[in-house]
């Protein structure tokens, strides 16, 4: 019985001191004390291994975003955010976003890529792309964790990830508010494979040069040894004068509230062929253009589940906000009993003066209010995460791949629509009982070489494919075999397959459906919206919104210039939606013949009832 | 909740004008043969021809009083259709159709409305009628059947015998209350559904008058099938 006791008294004073040093994990940076006052950073750098960095030591290492930061704020807590935890498989994908594409001129290949389950869009293994791999392709505009913290499987790899090093999360890509902060030199490191020092490659305090990717196998970033070959710089890391100060500290501008340029990096767009052609001929969004900043919108707390801001974004998101920072929560109000959040942060509740509120079940309110004012034809646009914009080296082509068109007015799961941009996936494949598995980019490509008897570029437009080159690329694949099913090849939302006599069919299939995501922004003003000028600015027979083409992009030359009307993604009968515009032709007719009516029919209550008035008046005289 | 106001309303209406054409038929001895009901549906067929007695603008009354009431069912089938079936709003097809007949319906409504409205005016012989309806005597309580089979009796028995005005039968004052009541609900049926087309009302406003359209729709139609129904009760009394 008193062992008993005793045994239960020592499990709950277990249970209590680990309770207590779960709490006592919490770091000084984890919880605010309620000022609004930045905290200066005047900290030490700290590399990865833990060690404090001083400006003398011998090799001069980068410091470690994860240990320099983490010393005061819970790195395990912050990657759990939304910039970096694609790759958890527990985190709910939430609507779709844009995809990492990756595209190859050569093979004719643009595919939609995402480590979310995002219908439409494949994973970054099946088209054999290593985390490694996939850090090395697009880590440039990732602001580090996720795929570029995993350990690889692949022996090479493991040993090339040594003299790398991880891509830890960045901080600083948000939260430095320096005007020297280079996030262009980031992408570049990343590019030389220096993972390990981008981060501190991008401050304004240090200067990297070499290359990692340059590096032999038996490099060692940590002993580092000059390699023979002159040639080869290896990766050095320099902090410019007066940046340790006497404690060897270092002060670091950082900020809560991130400027827009910073997120502006990764999340900027360029329309191709606008009028003017630059950014200083287009407007800004118009909440920017307010005053606002992303991050009145977009926030989040230490977990940094950042609100993106879409209606219905509460069901798969843990921050608390998410049901309110959408348009609707802050123009409208949510249906909250004890508080209204309408008119947040000064946005005016819109009137919608002769809008029927059918609208507000059919379409999103960014159907009306965002991106650029729709045309008869589709544009392409360019993106920082498709198009590489901002970076040292990027193509400034309009044709260059991948191509995004916009915008799109498509049909959404929740049932409205909405203003989307969209791909059409072209990519090599094999087709297995109606299950699609795209080839790895490298046997396409060396495919696609051997059929054109030369090293192909990756970069630039699509190759003239020809129905010739199609079935010649499809013959060779079945040649090979090892494929694990019917070669095929997707493009143009059509699967191009050889038949039985060996001749080339093409057919329109699900696979081959492009990969639209919606738009939020840019935001344009009230009178700028659908609407404001007049309904016929959706609703006539030939509105870019119902009735617009929609550009396929196709690399197969007969295919070129065809277009699909906007109403097909819309899931709306065409003839019915014609009929409807149509309609309105008629409208000004009815407004006359209906108020004319009244007119008269008041004319006549008016008259009688005068007449009665005066039979009553005449009544209750003679009486 | 509209589509319940809407089935109930609907089903009392028609309950009601289901019972009074009961009874009626019972009190005038109608035998439910076969025979007789095909005889009467024929003859409410042939109330839609035009009579040769009538005059040019007798034909073009009841030809618009055909075609308003052709609109009308057109209407009443594509407005309450969706929401008395599926609880939804009007939309696809039965929209177009339903803006389609809509100002056709306003037009011949307004038409009617100025030819019919000398004749449905009150006038006097209305007034002992009307305190009647209001106020029945219980000797007057069910007087309906009498009322029916010998209207000159009725008359009499409404001023009591001691008047020599004439009254105006039941069912033609009851046609002339539902006349003023159609002209006058008419009016914010047509206008709600029309300013809404303005750039005049925020959500809030449509919201409101696409509730008054509806409402007042309502009754319109209610107030439409009884004036219909006393029509045709005069009509085949004649």
């Amino acid at each position: 019985m008193i062992k008993g006791l005793i045994v239960t008294c020592i499990l709950c004073l277990v249970t209590v001191l680990a309770g207590a040093a779960e709490v006592s994990e919490e770091l000084i940076g984890d919880k605010g004390e309620g000022s609004r006052a930045i905290p200066v950073h005047l900290i030490p750098l700290i590399e990865e291994e833990g060690q404090k960095i001083s400006p003398d030591d011998e090799p001069l290492l980068p410091f470690s975003v994860r240990q320099t930061c983490g010393a005061c704020h819970s790195y395990d807590t912050v990657k759990t955010g939304w910039h970096f935890n694609a790759v958890d498989a527990n985190v709910a994908p939430g609507r779709s976003g844009q995809p990492w594409i990756l595209a190859d001129g050569g093979t004719g290949t643009q595919i939609p890529l995402s480590y979310r389950l995002w219908p439409g869009t494949f994973k970054p293994e099946q088209l054999g792309l290593t985390h490694w791999k996939f850090t090395e392709l697009f880590g440039r505009h990732i602001p580090g964790g996720g795929p570029g913290e995993l350990e690889s499987d692949n022996p090479d790899e493991v040993v090339r990830g040594f003299i790398s090093g991880k891509l830890e999360i960045n901080c600083l890509s948000c939260h430095d508010a320096d005007p020297a902060h280079n996030q262009a030199e980031y992408a570049l490191q990343i590019a030389r494979q220096n993972f390990r020092w981008a981060a501190a490659a991008s401050c304004g305090f240090a200067s990297v040069s070499g290359s990692a990717a340059s590096m032999p196998d038996t490099y060692d970033p940590l002993m580092p040894q000059m390699p023979d070959d002159p040639k080869l710089v290896p990766p050095t890391i320099i902090y410019r004068e007066n940046t340790f100060d006497h404690k060897k500290q270092v002060f670091f501008n950082i900020v809560r509230k991130i400027p827009a340029e910073r997120c502006y990096f990764c999340h900027s767009n360029s329309d191709i062929g606008q009028t003017g052609e630059g950014k200083w001929a287009t407007d800004e969004d118009v909440h920017l253009a307010a005053g606002l900043t992303c991050v009145d919108c977009h926030r989040n707390g230490l977990e940094h589940n950042i609100t993106r801001g879409y209606e219905g974004e509460a069901a798969a998101s843990i921050n608390p906000l998410a049901s309110m920072l959408s348009c609707q929560g802050c123009h409208s109000g949510e249906d909250l009993t004890t508080e209204t959040t309408a008119g947040r942060l000064g946005a005016p509740q819109p009137r919608h003066a002769g809008i029927p509120p059918i609208h507000f079940d059919k379409l999103t309110c960014t159907a009306c209010h965002s991106g650029s004012w729709p045309r008869q034809k589709t544009i392409r646009t360019k993106t920082s995460l498709a198009h590489a914009l901002g970076t040292c080296s990027v193509d400034k082509s309009d044709d260059v791949l991948p191509h995004i068109i916009y915008p799109v007015f498509a049909k959404q799961p929740d049932g409205k629509i909405a203003p989307c941009k969209l791909i059409w996936p072209a990519f090599w494949g094999s087709l297995k009982e109606q299950e699609i598995v795209p080839i790895n980019l490298e046997i396409a490509r060396q495919g696609a070489e051997l059929i054109a008897g030369k090293t192909l570029t990756s970069i630039g437009d699509w190759p003239s494919l020809t129905e010739e080159s199609i079935a010649k690329g499809l013959a060779l694949a079945s040649s090979q075999g090892g494929i694990g099913g019917e070669p095929v090849y997707f493009c143009g939302g059509k699967v191009y397959r050889l038949d039985d006599k060996g001749k080339l069919i093409a057919t329109e299939h699900a696979a081959a459906k492009p990969y639209l995501w919606p738009i939020a922004h840019d935001v344009r003003p009230a009178a700028q919206s659908l609407g404001a000028v007049s309904c016929r600015d959706c609703h006539s027979t030939n509105s870019p919104f119902f009735f617009g083409e929609v550009e396929i992009d196709t690399p197969v030359v007969s295919e070129k210039g065809s277009v699909k009307k906007m109403v097909a993604f819309q899931d709306l009968n065409p003839v019915y939606t014609k009929l409807f515009a149509f309609s309105f032709v008629f409208r000004p007719l009815l407004k006359v013949v209906a108020l004319g009516s009244c007119a008269i029919l008041g004319a006549v209550l008016l008259l009688y009832g005068l007449k009665a008035l005066a039979c009553i008046v005449k009544a209750l005289s003679e009486n | 909740m509209f589509g319940i106001v809407s089935i109930t309303a609907f089903l009392v209406v028609f309950s009601g004008i289901c019972a009074h054409c009961i009874a009626s038929a019972a009190a005038k001895g109608y035998r439910w043969r076969p025979i007789d009901i095909l005889k009467t549906l024929v003859h409410l067929f042939t109330l839609l021809f035009l009579e040769q007695k009538l005059n040019v603008v007798g034909i073009l009354r009841k030809l618009i009083y055909l075609l308003a009431l052709l609109c009308f069912v057109i209407l009443l089938i594509t407005g309450f259709y969706p929401v008395l079936t599926h609880g939804e709003q009007i939309s696809g097809y039965l929209l177009m159709l339903h803006a389609t007949f809509a100002p056709v319906f306003a037009g011949c409504l307004a038409v009617l409305a100025v030819m019919w409205a000398h004749n449905c005016r009150f006038n006097k012989s209305d007034w002992p009628r009307l305190q009647r309806i209001i106020y029945p005597r219980p000797s007057q309580r069910g007087g309906i059947h009498r009322e029916a089979a010998n209207p000159i009796r009725v008359d009499d028995t409404l001023n009591n015998g001691t008047s020599r005005e004439p009254v105006t039968p039941r069912h033609t004052l009851l046609q002339r209350i539902c006349f003023w009541l159609i002209v006058v609900l008419a009016l914010p049926v047509i206008l709600s559904i029309v300013l809404s087309m303005f750039a005049l009302f925020g959500t809030k406003g449509q919201e409101f008058l696409l509730d008054t359209h509806r409402y007042s729709a309502l009754l319109l139609a209610l107030i439409v099938i009884v004036h219909t129904y006393l029509i045709i009760q005069a009509k085949l009394k004649q």
